[in-house]
């Protein structure tokens, strides 16, 4: 993943798109609501957490894994900008 | 990644000996061996460097479980359940509660993991223990069932209902409130410490609760990615004991004038354990390399090795009894306690069925390839 596509939020929400988009087989738009569209499944969700992690360097852990981070592409690319402009992991 | 400890599975040969059928009949692991692998954080051996633990990859735990399971199916039950809290406390945690627990999982304490319940065995989402938040402080309220290692564990990471969703919390074994009772004479893993857990209106202080409001079934998901692996290794450990000790009878002990493994009837038992023992050690082997690398498929990629594993498992250590026969008729002997540890294993960290359940959903979920 290259810099920009790290910390713009242009860039993560096109490269989650692509990676949920693959994954369920269909077009998801950015503010499509995953639960309720049944796409994502407890694995899948995990799944999820495990490929943001990798694709941006960051940690998902405790508080953030709630429901809601997860919920769009748009919640997502929102973690994924907080988790990479606070210093330290959010927790509390 | 730093290695395993060379002298690892010297360790645990040391530590077991022959001593396996012994704590399977007793249904007890002396507390010394246990505390011993503990101290060396050799029960929890993923946990990073940085949290004083010995911070190995999963390939490198995943032969060491397995090395493990191939002596004693009990001890390395004891040990997925260290690893499972770690993980859970790992993956849940924030870091103060990182600086807090894994120090002391990864340095001699113990540790169990506590879901099922008496009404929610396959079906978690039916779980009714509660973490209620009381001013600075928790209440936990329910009654777990077949907590593996709980016997032994110094703390007991319980899954429950937490608001709308759902938290682990870390309570310790002597916490008001908590009472642990062994499973008794379980069938499998005998000396692996299962115990039911009540817990009667048990205080703690809120920094206990690991995450909180996570939907369940994702909470679940995550804590049993590691369970499940871990047993699948552990599964590769039953199958690597079964094919040695049924290819070592089968050339020793001779019938109708030549040695057992000449009859070719006896020679498809062997084919076949090898063939399980390999398919299930590449399952297990990609499952890692998932998780070493970070992959998103370590998630589905457990399932399946955990899958393959406990039937390849069951299957191989029924092979094995039928190589050894009378040989193998005795209590707490290697083939005798797979056969019996084997069949649990497909039993638990979802079943058979279960796994199949999740695999079938993953078939129709994903992309063409
Ligand atoms: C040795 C051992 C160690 C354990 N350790 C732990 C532990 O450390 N922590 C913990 O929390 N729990 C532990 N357990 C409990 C274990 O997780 C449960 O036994 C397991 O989840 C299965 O639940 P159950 O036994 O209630 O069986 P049930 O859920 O009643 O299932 C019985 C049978 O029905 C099948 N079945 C159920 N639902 C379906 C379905 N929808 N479709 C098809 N088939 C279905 C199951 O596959 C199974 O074959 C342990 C159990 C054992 C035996």
């Amino acid at each position: 993943m290259s810099q920009d596509l790290a910390t713009t939020a242009e860039g993560i929400e096109q490269a989650v798109t692509a990676f949920v988009s693959k994954r369920v087989g269909a077009d998801v738009p950015a503010d499509q609501d995953l639960f309720e569209s049944g796409l994502v499944s407890s694995l899948f969700a995990m799944e999820l957490v495990v490929h943001l992690e990798q694709a941006f360097s960051v940690q998902i852990l405790g508080d953030d894994l709630k429901r809601d981070n997860f919920r769009s592409v748009q919640a997502m690319t929102a973690l994924v900008l907080r988790l990479n402009g606070a210093e330290q992991p959010a927790d509390a | 990644m730093p290695e395993l400890p060379a002298d690892a599975r010297e360790f645990v040969d040391d530590l077991v000996g022959d001593r396996a059928a012994e704590w399977d009949l007793a249904g007890l692991i002396p507390d010394d061996v246990l505390r011993s692998l503990a101290t060396r954080g050799l029960l929890c051996a993923e946990v990073p460097q940085a949290s004083g633990g010995l911070g190995v990859s999963s390939a490198a735990n995943g032969e060491f479980t397995a090395y493990v399971g191939s002596r004693c199916s009990s001890l390395r039950s004891v040990m997925t359940s260290q690893g499972m809290a770690a993980w859970t406390i790992q993956r849940l945690g924030n870091p103060q509660q990182h600086a807090e627990y894994l120090p002391k999982l990864a340095g001699g304490q113990l540790a169990a993991v506590a879901f099922s319940e008496p009404a929610a065995g396959s079906d978690l989402s039916a779980m009714t223990t509660t973490i209620e938040p009381d001013g600075d402080a928790v209440v936990v309220r329910g009654q777990k069932v077949w907590t593996t290692a709980a016997h032994y564990a110094d703390m007991i990471v319980v899954v429950g209902r937490y608001g709308s969703g759902a938290a682990a919390v870390v309570v310790p074994a002597s916490a008001p409130g908590v009472t642990v009772t062994r499973v008794p004479r379980p069938s499998g893993c005998r000396a692996a410490g299962h115990a039911d857990v009540r817990l009667d209106d048990v205080r703690l202080p809120a920094s206990a609760v690991l995450g909180g409001g996570q939907p369940l079934m994702l909470l679940v998901t995550t804590a049993l990615a590691y369970g499940r692996l871990s047993v699948a290794w552990g599964c590769v450990g039953i199958l690597r004991a079964c094919l040695d000790a049924a290819r070592h009878h089968a050339r020793a002990r001779q019938q109708f004038g030549r040695p057992l493994a000449q009859h070719q009837l006896v020679g498809r038992h062997l084919a076949n354990l090898l063939t399980g023992e390999q398919i299930a050690t590449r399952m297990c082997e990609h499952a890692s390399r998932c998780w070493d690398s970070g992959s998103p498929d370590m998630v589905v990629a457990s399932v399946l090795a955990k899958q393959v594993s406990a039937v390849q498992a069951a299957q191989g250590a029924a092979a094995a009894v039928q190589v050894l026969g009378s040989a193998a008729a005795h209590e707490g002997h290697a083939v005798e306690r797979a056969y019996r540890d084997a069949k649990l294993m497909e039993l638990i960290e979802g079943s058979t069925e279960i796994c199949q359940l999740i695999l079938s959903d993953h078939a129709v979920s994903m992309t063409a390839r």
